[in-house]
């Protein structure tokens, strides 16, 4: 199936780790011939990114980019937009969350991060990319949302929240911007063996445990949600709109 | 993107309209090499998709079958089998709807049909044909919900119950089947140009449905077929027991 994603351009966040879903998507949409602005806090991570991206044949940018600051996240959107002209595809893949502990046991430092992060974040950076979406009537946002913000998780409550709080504001927002031949959706994957769980600093036990279930093909690979953000991203997926695609197997 | 579907074999049922999803459906999944079995109790409209996508250059039939009948059903897959060695994609499109009526206004024979028509029908498709999916460990079933499965739709009650009964259908065999590597989802789709209304009263028709196309608020019957040839893919069987809405 063509998708006829040639010469379009992607901006995805948090696409700096050589194992996480951002880059998988990162080079999915490369092969289909799009461009990529790599964003990450991880600036040398995102240049690895970048290099991959272009032995494909395709441009590619690396951007650092911390999604709570809104001054990075306006000029990192700036320099892409005068090197690129164009955002056609964002993906807010960057995201993180903390130790899982019952929620008696928190600490508002344990929701700043997890909210601030995955919710404000994807808010941030939608609104910088957004306006030349709506001028030039077509885009496609596609976040990243969680089966833990689908079904509640013990001790995961926060994480839950903010990734819940992602679903909707991808429906509210896909109902707003529909109208500019824009649509946006979410994803939500289930544990992958990503450095989520190092960088969410789970205890090591759970770490070991999520690369038991990889080895026993129990997670989301980077490969399959690339598949599935490339569908979201073409115009044969147009009508899928405000939607939250489970892609999560059993889990 | 290869969604690696070539030589696969698809049965569609409903597949014998000319404007309708399954014929869209059929023709999709030919583009992308797979043989074809177009279902139909209008056996005619069936020959008819299936001498159209033969000009594809892949392999398709047409076979004859009202999904509400059993014996109809279990001879028709067996047909398709005998013709094709296998059925790797199952797409449960068949369905229809009684002219809206108020659950007060409406019949028994009326429920009966649209609930026959529309889950029992599909559950005695799925069982014919899952025996073969399960001994190979592969396949991929995709039902055409709507959304009034998750909306409701006042004046039709029991399509919209047959409806949602497909979801959870799905979600539940998804469950049974994830180890046989056999994928099960479904599509709601919003209304589209087809047949489906030939049989509510025309004013109805040009006031509700007439206006959304007017305003491009439908569905293709290509919409249709390209989300299912991505479900249908080996590359996507981690979206699992899913209602995928494709409304615009």
């Amino acid at each position: 199936m063509d998708l006829g994603l040639k010469d379009k351009v992607a901006l995805i966040t948090g696409a700096g780790s050589q194992i996480g879903f951002g880059k998988g998507m990162a080079m999915a949409l490369a092969r289909e011939g799009v461009d990529i602005i790599v964003c990450d806090m991880d600036l040398e991570g995102a240049e690895k990114t970048a290099e991959d991206v272009r032995a494909t044949g395709r441009k590619a940018m690396a951007v650092k980019m911390d999604i709570t600051n809104t001054d990075e996240v306006k000029q990192g959107v700036d320099s892409a937009l005068k090197e690129f002209g164009k955002i056609d595809i964002l993906i807010n893949n960057a995201g993180v969350g903390t130790t899982p502990v019952p929620f008696v046991e928190s600490t508002e430092k344990d929701w700043d991060i997890n909210i601030n992060i995955n919710l404000r974040g994807t808010m941030n950076v939608t609104r910088a990319v957004l306006p030349q979406m709506i001028e030039r009537k077509t885009g496609r946002i596609i976040s990243m949302s969680s089966t833990a913000g689908l079904s509640g998780m013990a001790t995961g409550g926060v994480y839950g929240a903010a990734k819940a709080g992602v679903t909707l504001f991808t429906d509210a927002l896909a109902k707003e911007v529909g109208q500019y031949n824009i649509t946006v959706n979410c994803m939500a994957p289930g544990a992958g063996a990503t450095n989520f769980h190092k960088a969410s600093n789970f205890p090591q036990q759970a770490q070991d445990q999520f690369k038991n279930m990889a080895a026993a093909g129990m997670t989301t690979t980077p490969e399959e949600l690339g598949t599935v953000a490339a569908f979201l991203s073409s115009d044969k997926g147009r009508k899928i709109n405000g939607q939250c695609l489970r892609v999560a197997g059993l889990m | 993107m290869d969604l690696g579907l070539k030589s696969k074999v698809a049965l569609v049922t409903g597949a014998g309209s000319q404007k309708g999803f399954g014929k869209g459906i059929a023709e999709v999944l030919a583009g992308e090499g797979c043989d074809i079995a177009a279902c139909d109790m209008d056996y005619k409209g069936a020959e008819q998709t299936a001498s159209d996508i033969a000009k594809k250059g892949v392999r398709a039939i047409a076979v004859k079958a009202d999904i509400t009948n059993s014996a109809e059903v279990k001879e028709m897959v067996k047909k398709v089998l005998d013709e094709f060695g296998r059925i790797d994609i199952l797409v449960n499109n068949a369905g229809g709807s009684a002219p809206p009526a108020n659950f007060v206004d409406t019949t028994e024979e009326l429920w009966a049909r649209d609930l026959n028509l529309n889950l029992v029908g599909m559950t005695y498709v799925t069982r014919a044909v899952l025996p073969q999916m399960i001994e190979r460990k592969s396949g991929a079933i995709i039902s055409i919900s709507s959304i009034a499965s998750t909306m409701g739709t006042a004046g039709g009650t029991a399509y919209a119950a047959a409806k949602a009964g497909i979801n959870n259908f799905t979600r539940s065999l998804a469950q049974e089947l994830a180890r046989d590597g056999i994928s099960v989802n479904c599509i709601a789709p919003s209304l589209g140009n087809t047949a489906f209304y030939d049989e509510f009263p025309k004013e109805f028709a040009d006031n509700f449905i007439g206006r959304a196309i007017e305003a491009g608020r439908y569905v293709t019957p290509e919409e249709i077929g390209n989300v299912v040839a991505f479900l249908a893919s080996d590359s996507t069987n981690r979206i699992m027991g899913q209602c995928i809405h494709v409304t615009g």
